[in-house]
Formats: C-alpha cells, structure tokens, sequence
C-alpha cells in the first residue's frame, strides 16, 4: 500500500482553508463598517459562501488526479509483481 | 381556503404517496434497501437527494424569517455556515466513512470504538432526530394552516402523520426518489419567486434599497457576536454530525458518484440561498414583520404578495416538500437508530429483516407522534430550533467522529467521554439560559474536545487492528485498498 500522509490529503488542506477564511471573518468581524447599507461582515460572509462552493470543486477535481495517480502506480507495482 | 393552491398541494402530496407505494415492495427486500436504497444512486439523483435533505423547511422558511426579524447579517450567518455543510463533510469525513463500509453512523462509532460508544450514539441520534421534527412540523403546520384556512393544531397532525406514512412505507428508495422531485420543485419555485420579486422591484439593488428604507436595521448586527458564531458553526458541523445527511451519502453508487453529488448539490445549496436572500430582502420591504404571529410565516406572506395563486400553489408545494424531505431523512435516522442500532445490534442478533422493517414503522410512528404533541406548542424559532438540533450534535459527537478518523490515539473510553460530557454540557446550558441564543456549542464543543483528548491519552491506546483500520479509512481507491487487504491476507 503507498504510504501518503493524512496531513497532504486535499480533503484536510481544504478544511485548513475552510478555518482560515472563517477565522478572519470571525476575528475581524466588520460589523460597523457598511457597505451599501449592510453591515461589512455580512458581505464578507456572503463572499464565503461562493467560496465554499469553489473550494468543492477543487475537492472534486483534485481527489479525483490523485486517484488516477494512484491507481497508475499500483497496477504498475501489480504488472512489476507478477513480472 | 385557499382552492387553488391546496389543490395544488393536495394533488402533490398523493403524487408523492404513489412514488412511496410504488417503492413499498423493493424497499421491504432488505434493510440495505430501506436505509440506504441499495447503495445504488446516481449523482444526478444524488445531488437533489443530498441538497433536499439538508435544505430542511428551515433553510427556507427559518432563514427568511429569522433574516427579516434579527436583519440580514443573521441570514448570511445561516447561509455562511449551512452551504459549508456538504463541502466541509467531504472535505473531513465522507470518503472515510463509505471506506469504513457502515451502515449507519453508530456503526461507524462500533466499528471504530465499540459497542459502548455505539450504545450511547444511537441513543443520541434518536433525540436528537425526534427533536429535529419539531421545526420540520411547525413549518408544516404553519402552511397547511395558512392553505387550507384550518387550525394550526390540525394541520400539524394531519400533514405530519401523512407525510409520517409515506416514508415508513417506502425506507430510503422512496426518499431518495421523491427527492428529486422535491429538490427540482424547490429549486425552481424560491428561483421564480425570487425573479418576480426582482422584477417587481427593478433589480437587487432597489430591492436592496426598499427593504433598507422600510427597516432601516435590516442590514445591522442585532445580536451578540456569540449568537451569530453559535449558529454557524452549528451548521457548519451538521454534515458531520447529522445522521440523515451522512445516511445520503451511502446511498451513492461509490465514492466517486457521492463526490459529485455533494459538489452538485453545494450548488444547488447555494443557488436556494441566493433566491433566500432576495426573499428576505423582499420580506423585509413589506414591514410586516412586526403584524405577523409567527415570523417564520413572512416566507409564505412574500409568496402570497408576489405569486399569483397558481405559481404561489408550485411554490407551498416546494416548501411542503422540502419540509418531507428533511423530516423523512430524520425519520429513517430514528428508526435505523432503534431497529437496527439498538435493537438488531444489542438485543436480538438473529432478527429478520421483516422484523427488523417491521420495528422501522413502528418507531417512525412513535417519534412522529412525539414530534407532533412538541410542535402543537412550538418552544422558539424554527431557525433556533434546528440551531439546537446542530448545537447538540456537534456538542455531543462531532469531536469523537472526527478525531476517530483522524487520530489513532483516540480510544473508547476518550469518545465516550467526550461525547456524553458535550451533551450534557449542552443541555444544562440550554435549561439554564445563560448564553445567547444559540451559542451553546461554542463552550459544550470544546469540553467535549478537551474529554476526548484528554481521557484518551490518560487510557491505553487503541489496538493494532483498530490503528490499521483508521490507516484504511484514508487509502484512496478501491484498488489500494484490494492491495492492502491481500498483503493482511499474506
């Protein structure tokens, strides 16, 4: 089995995006600054939520390469073993 | 009465029925069937099945009316937590748990941590998921009132055991079935109504600014900083910890066609706020906020000021059915909670599947009876009701879940811990009152962290066997993990 580690999986890399994003909207928290009469934080998070959505497909697409590199490099190892 | 529209409804809901009893015998083969249809759903099925059981009639109605009442950085909290729902959970959990091959996700925490663990989970999911109908019954109730001119008491019992019926009779095929056409109806009415309601006004930004002179703290902060954080990352966390969207995920033909579902049905999540958004704008404009007895029926005031009676009819239709949906998924969670994590897993081994389906609809019965008699009375808000249900889940077993997949070192006796201290926590703050509303994660989640860690670095670590099964948990394909398992055989 090819060892990879947890910590490189897109899935964890995304949800380290998905904290950082939500942190500094959290800490920052704009809610007396206004745009268009709607409190800043508001529009910051409207902002996260198309994110959300892109970074879902980065996911799909990324887990989907990483699959297709693995499955090349086991049926190599496969075809190499019974070699 | 309103003729037009409780036709509409009516004819809708027997259309649904059918689908139910066309689905009966197929569901009844086996509990594999009834709980996750097989295993054997495509993405296009999927994607509307997933959306429909997370946009609960709350993200429709509860979120207008909630944004209308507390302003609209309270929607975009919702918003901002609810559509990270399917991406967070694919990001964390999702391919982890299909790998782990469960069935449900007390069998993941038995499979992972034992039989204790799995005891206490099933007992959680249970509460939780019949609490969970409460707002699903309120916002039927509420419609069926206002379409069929009847009491609001009536239309909770008779709209809620109806749609009660139809799912028992029918597991997860007719769920995931009806989805479809409940997601697509629910999609396109909040978009229809939402482009007449752009069209009335001339565009978002006269919307914008209609609602702004009519309520002229609709775009303010309202609340403590907590109760805004409490309800996000409640929502965040509810792919994770809710029972009925993880149970989706198994239904998916494999890994691959469950991905695409979520990525779709993120869209599809995303696509129903924004149409949200213009309705609370919308909602706002009118002022009638404050006329009103129950906020949450502003949804259904906007749609009965800007639709006329037959597109209004589709729209009730689409809120009906996303408050199906989402109180079907609760149900099965309940009943595959009792019948087969308690039940088959604990007490009789050897029970049939007849059996076994049997105890389903007898549950199903019982906790929809139970969500009927709270919802005759409902305690808050249907947006702050749902926010408890995710406050309690993540609370009680979001850490043990993640930090089981993730983290070798965590053992049975750290997630017990953990996830009984986190509930508890939460209820007593909840009975007590002291925090905002809705904030109550933001303490319970974090004891339920440090009991997770700390209990399990204080007590043996987990066997070889178990570390090895969270190192399958994170193989990537099907193929490495065929490879894994014949180098064990070796």
């Amino acid at each position: 089995m090819t060892k990879r580690s947890k910590f490189k999986d897109p899935g964890f890399i995304l949800a380290i995006v998905v904290l950082v994003y939500s942190a500094f909207v959290w800490i920052w928290w704009p809610h007396e600054m206004y745009v268009a009469g709607v409190a800043l934080t508001a529009w910051l998070m409207l902002a996260g939520i198309i994110l959300w959505f892109g970074l879902a497909i980065v996911y799909v697409l990324w887990i989907e390469r990483v699959e297709k590199s693995v499955k090349k490099q086991t049926e190599r190892r496969d075809a190499h073993e019974d070699y | 009465m309103r003729i037009t529209e409780a036709i509409i409804v009516f004819l809708y809901l027997l259309f649904m029925i059918g689908i139910g009893l066309y689905f009966y015998k197929r569901a009844r083969s086996s509990s594999s069937d009834y709980y996750t249809a097989g295993s054997n759903i495509n993405t296009f099925v999927g994607a509307f099945a997933i959306a429909a059981a997370v946009a609960s009639s709350s993200s429709l109605m509860g979120a207008v009316g909630s944004g209308v009442t507390l302003g609209l950085p309270y929607f975009f909290a919702y918003a901002f937590g609810a559509i990270g729902i399917l991406p967070f959970a694919m990001f964390l959990i999702s391919g982890q748990v299909r790998r782990a091959g469960v069935k449900t996700m007390p069998d993941f925490f038995d499979q992972r941590f034992g039989r204790s663990v799995q005891i206490l989970a099933a007992i959680i999911v249970v509460l939780a998921m019949t609490f969970y109908m409460v707002p699903q019954l309120t916002a039927s109730g509420l419609i069926g009132s206002y379409v069929l001119g009847i009491d609001y008491i009536w239309a909770v019992i008779i709209l809620g055991l109806g749609f009660t019926i139809y799912a028992a009779l029918g597991g997860m095929w007719a769920i995931t079935y009806t989805d479809l056409f409940q997601g697509a109806i629910m999609l396109l009415g909040v978009m229809v109504l939402a482009a007449f309601i752009l069209f009335d006004h001339s565009g978002i930004g006269t919307l914008l600014s209609d609602a702004l002179s009519t309520d002229p703290n609709f775009g303010d902060v309202t609340q403590p900083w907590m109760a805004y954080f409490g309800l996000f990352i409640a929502f965040l966390w509810f792919g994770i910890i809710s029972p009925s969207v993880v149970m989706r995920n198994f239904a998916s033909r494999d890994a691959k066609t469950a991905r695409r579902s979520s990525m779709w049905g993120t869209l599809i999540y995303l696509l129903l706020f924004l149409s949200g958004m213009v309705v609370a704008m919308a909602g706002a404009s009118l002022g009638i906020a404050g006329q009103l007895d129950n906020a949450d029926m502003i949804f259904v005031s906007v749609i009965e000021h800007y639709l006329p009676p037959i597109i209004g009819g589709i729209m009730l239709a689409g809120l009906l059915a996303s408050i199906m949906s989402s109180a079907d998924a609760m149900l099965l969670a309940v009943s595959a909670g009792v019948a087969y994590d308690i039940y088959k897993k604990n007490i009789n081994k050897n029970a049939s599947e007849q059996l076994i389906t049997l105890l389903s609809l007898i549950v199903m019965m019982v906790a929809s009876v139970i969500g009927i008699l709270i919802a005759i009375n409902p305690p808050q808000l249907i947006a702050i009701m749902v926010g408890w249900v995710g406050g309690f889940l993540l609370s009680s077993f979001g850490i043990p879940f993640v930090l089981g997949i993730w983290w070798k070192r965590a053992n049975r006796q750290g997630a017990f811990a953990g996830m009984l201290g986190g509930a508890v926590v939460f209820l007593v703050l909840v009975s007590l009152q002291i925090l905002p509303t809705n904030a109550e994660p933001i303490i319970a989640a974090p004891i339920s962290l440090i009991l997770t860690v700390g209990v399990s670095l204080m007590t043996p670590a987990p066997s070889r066997e178990v570390q090895a099964q969270v190192d399958r948990y994170h193989t990537h394909i099907e193929a490495e993990g065929k490879a894994a398992a014949r180098s064990e055989e070796v």
